[in-house]
């Protein structure tokens, strides 16, 4: 069992890598153009002439949306991570160190943020700034930002009574030095752990946008948006829904499995 | 492969109960409508799907027949007096509402009157602004009385706005918009939201002997895959709503027990071009884009197949022209036309697609690579419906949008407004607006033929729209199913002669 777990970690990071790898390499590794519409092959099945997944309704090459698709993936999570982790990091610090009146009217606004649904509130930000991929980033970006607040405030809130820390502050070092030397370093194992699972939700939230033609706009690829196209044709091409779905699916997992065996590893060391 | 998915996904449904069931000692009729109807209060919508259902419960005055030629419903018979201002309607004797009550003229007069009153706020009552007075002459005459010559009031009164309503109920405030009453060949017997809508044969139709069937039940299904499902399952005998793809009709053609039935819809699809914007306002611009599509394969591939057409008409309308020639697909011409516009190279136009409708979203990403390779920079915008109706066509907010117009039983509700600088084309000839102006008042239909044409040709030459085509319509029914009949103009479906075998 210990073992078979092991392995399937083990198939979840060779995946992301691959994954990743085919975002970085997108240009150079795709048969064809992502965008380039082959009328005279619409609908091919999978392995039909030089298509290896098939094409779209419009005889778009799956195997090239795929790979490209991938770069908005590891775009919009890594921005999504960036500036939901920054976020979350400034708020939570000023949380845990302010006072309690500071820390009441932050929290405040962080719960409030928590209380609304993920997509209805992905919605209504892109709602007000238009659509397109860095709106979309921008929305997940602060929509995720109070996971992050809520944990660094009570990291912060316990290791300020540690013994060492309050020696440190009494002997003069000052919050900045504080921070970076002893807050950081001994939170990080946590916020990585929360980075990946933030990750893998954002991919979700991304996807679901894309598919309510919120996210990136057609004819890019995204999962999401395949997905949706896929839909009319489940009947003649149930193949065009289950290559996207396979890999948001896939991605999500890798994430998640990866954040797990992290935050074991990290939680044992620091028990 | 695909039969197999193809049972487990029958089989998955049918464990679900997704279908409505009816009773077996009954003859009822299963139908699949996209979703639930706004309202059914016929004065106070504007949804196709609202007009689908309640075509049944309500009459008119006056209808299409299956040429589209308008004859007697609840009127007999009607007269115009030579100024065209007066028209007297003998009505039908003996009809009765759902009710119980006795249908008669001053019904009719309460009717219009509603439609007309300011409160009540009838999204389509410049239909019936000309009607100054509407008064019951005696118990089955009716005169109408109008301030202007107005062409398009029989029309106006055979569609679905025109149905007629229960003037002791309009008087009571009756909310029609939930508990429907009219003089129809179906009374709603049950409604769910969202689910089903029941329809129960009225025993007391005035059309001797009909309906055919004791029930019909609108399922109301959103998703065309599961309503594809539905009929192939035999779930569902008639399917109208569906925009098959080629290879869904290659699927369909295979099963013998489903009939398919084709003809065209009256929808003029259309790429509308804000001519008030910098580039567009050029005709050169316009007609390079009409040049760069091939209409044709964007009608195949987008919209289930088609005709094409060259102007702002339907191909089967009476006032239909053929101006296909006029700019027929030609690449080449279109890059030279393009060439000579020397476009600075980091002007991109924008293409609003709205989004919850496939076809055109599908058929906007043709479009763009078509002008792009023709030299046309184009980014696709995706909307959702509401922002479309609000910023893309009220405030003509956009560079190019793809839409397709519905078919209307007067030409004068398609054109009217265009060429005045308004509408959300923002195009402007004189010529045009003062030749549609004028055919309104105009009873004589050559006459009107004449100046529609004018319009017509001036609207294919400017290209304020490329004017891509007529797509096919697609009737699937079961085999048992015969007599089903949707109205080619007011897309409404009519179940009074369908036979269950």
């Amino acid at each position: 069992m210990e073992r078979a777990r092991r392995y399937f970690l083990y198939f979840c990071i060779l995946f992301l890598v691959l994954v990743a790898l085919s975002a970085l390499l997108a240009p150079l590794a795709a048969p064809f153009d992502p965008t380039t519409q082959h009328l005279d092959s619409r609908l091919a099945e999978p392995g039909e002439g030089p298509y290896l997944l098939g094409t779209d309704d419009l005889g778009r090459d799956v195997f090239s949306r795929i790979l490209h698709g991938s770069r908005s993936v590891f775009m919009v999570g890594t921005i999504t991570v960036a500036v939901s982790s920054s976020l979350g990091l400034i708020i939570g610090l000023i949380s845990g160190l302010g006072g309690r009146t500071m820390d009441n009217i932050l929290m405040f606004f962080v719960d409030s943020l928590l209380s609304f649904p993920t997509i209805l509130l992905a919605l209504t930000v892109v709602t007000f700034l238009g659509y397109g991929l860095s709106q979309v980033m921008l929305a997940l970006g602060v929509l995720f930002s109070p996971v992050f607040a809520r944990m660094v405030r009570v990291e912060t809130m316990a290791m300020k009574q540690e013994g060492y820390i309050e020696a440190a502050h009494v002997l003069g070092t000052g919050w900045t030095k504080l921070i970076v030397h002893h807050l950081l370093p001994n939170m990080a194992g946590k916020l990585v752990v929360q980075g990946a699972i933030v990750f893998a939700s954002s991919i979700v939230v991304e996807s679901s946008l894309s598919y309510l033609g919120l996210g990136i706009q057609p004819p890019n690829p995204s999962w999401g948006l395949m997905l949706k196209d896929a839909r009319n044709h489940m009947l003649t091409a149930p193949y065009l829904a289950v290559w996207p779905g396979l890999f948001i699916a896939m991605t999500v997992l890798s994430f998640t499995v990866i954040g797990d065996w992290f935050s074991e590893r990290t939680g044992s060391r620091t028990a | 492969m695909k039969k197999a998915i193809l049972a487990i996904i029958i089989v998955f449904l049918v464990l679900t109960g997704v279908f409505a069931k009816g009773t077996d000692d009954m003859s009822t009729v299963q139908v699949a409508l996209s979703g639930s109807p706004d309202s059914l209060d016929p004065h106070k919508t504007s949804g196709t799907l609202t007009f689908q259902t309640i075509r049944s419960i309500y009459d008119t005055l006056v209808e299409p027949d299956r040429d589209g030629r308008i004859v007697p419903a609840l009127a007999e018979s009607w007269q115009v007096s030579d100024d065209s201002l007066v028209w007297t309607f003998r009505l039908r004797d003996g009809v009765t509402f759902h009710d119980g009550s006795d249908f008669d003229a001053r019904d009719v007069a309460a009717t219009f009157n509603r439609v007309l009153d300011e409160s009540v706020a009838s999204p389509n009552a410049a239909d019936f602004a000309a009607i100054s007075d509407v008064e019951a002459a005696d118990d089955l005459t009716v005169v109408f009385t109008l301030s202007e010559p107005f062409a398009p009031l029989l029309s106006s009164f055979a569609s679905g706005w025109g149905a007629i309503l229960p003037s002791e109920l309009i008087e009571s405030g009756h909310d029609f918009g939930i508990e429907p009453v009219g003089t129809g060949p179906f009374v709603l017997s049950e409604y769910l939201m969202d689910s089903r809508a029941v329809l129960t044969r009225n025993e007391d139709y005035w059309m001797e002997g009909y309906p055919l069937v004791d029930e019909v039940v609108l399922n109301i299904i959103p998703e065309p895959a599961v309503q594809l499902q539905g009929l192939l399952s035999g779930q569902v005998d008639i399917l109208a709503n569906y925009a098959p793809s080629d290879e869904d009709l290659k699927l369909l053609e295979g099963y013998d027990s489903v009939e398919i039935n084709r003809n065209v819809t009256a929808l003029v699809m259309v790429i509308a071009m804000n001519t008030s914007r910098d580039y567009l306002d050029d005709i050169r611009l316009r007609q390079a884009v009409a040049h760069a599509v091939d209409k044709q394969a964007v009608l195949d591939i987008a919209y289930g197949g088609g005709e094409p057409v060259g102007t702002f008409m339907d191909i089967n309308d009476p006032f239909y022209e053929d101006f296909t020639g006029l700019y027929p697909y030609d690449p080449d011409r279109a890059e030279q036309l393009i060439a000579e516009l020397e476009i600075p190279e980091d002007v991109v136009f924008t293409m609003t697609l709205p989004q919850n409708f496939d076809p055109h979203v599908k058929a906007g990403q043709l479009y763009q690579e078509m002008l792009e390779k023709v030299g046309l920079k184009v980014e696709i915008r995706l909307v959702d419906w509401s922002t479309w109706i609000s910023d893309t066509y009220r405030a003509a907010n956009y560079d190019m949008t793809v839409i397709g117009h519905t078919g209307k039983l007067d030409p004068d509700g398609r054109l009217a407004g265009y060429g005045d600088g308004g509408m959300y084309v923002r195009w402007t000839s004189p010529r045009a607006a003062q030749a549609i102006e004028t055919a309104r008042s105009v009873l004589d239909f050559e006459e009107r033929r004449r100046l529609y044409t004018v319009a017509l040709e001036e609207m294919a030459r400017d290209v304020p729209f490329v004017f891509v085509g007529t797509n096919y319509r697609y009737i699937f029914t079961r085999e048992r199913i015969s007599g089903f009949h949707m109205d080619q103009k007011l897309d409404s479906f009519d179940f009074r002669f369908v036979e269950v075998e």
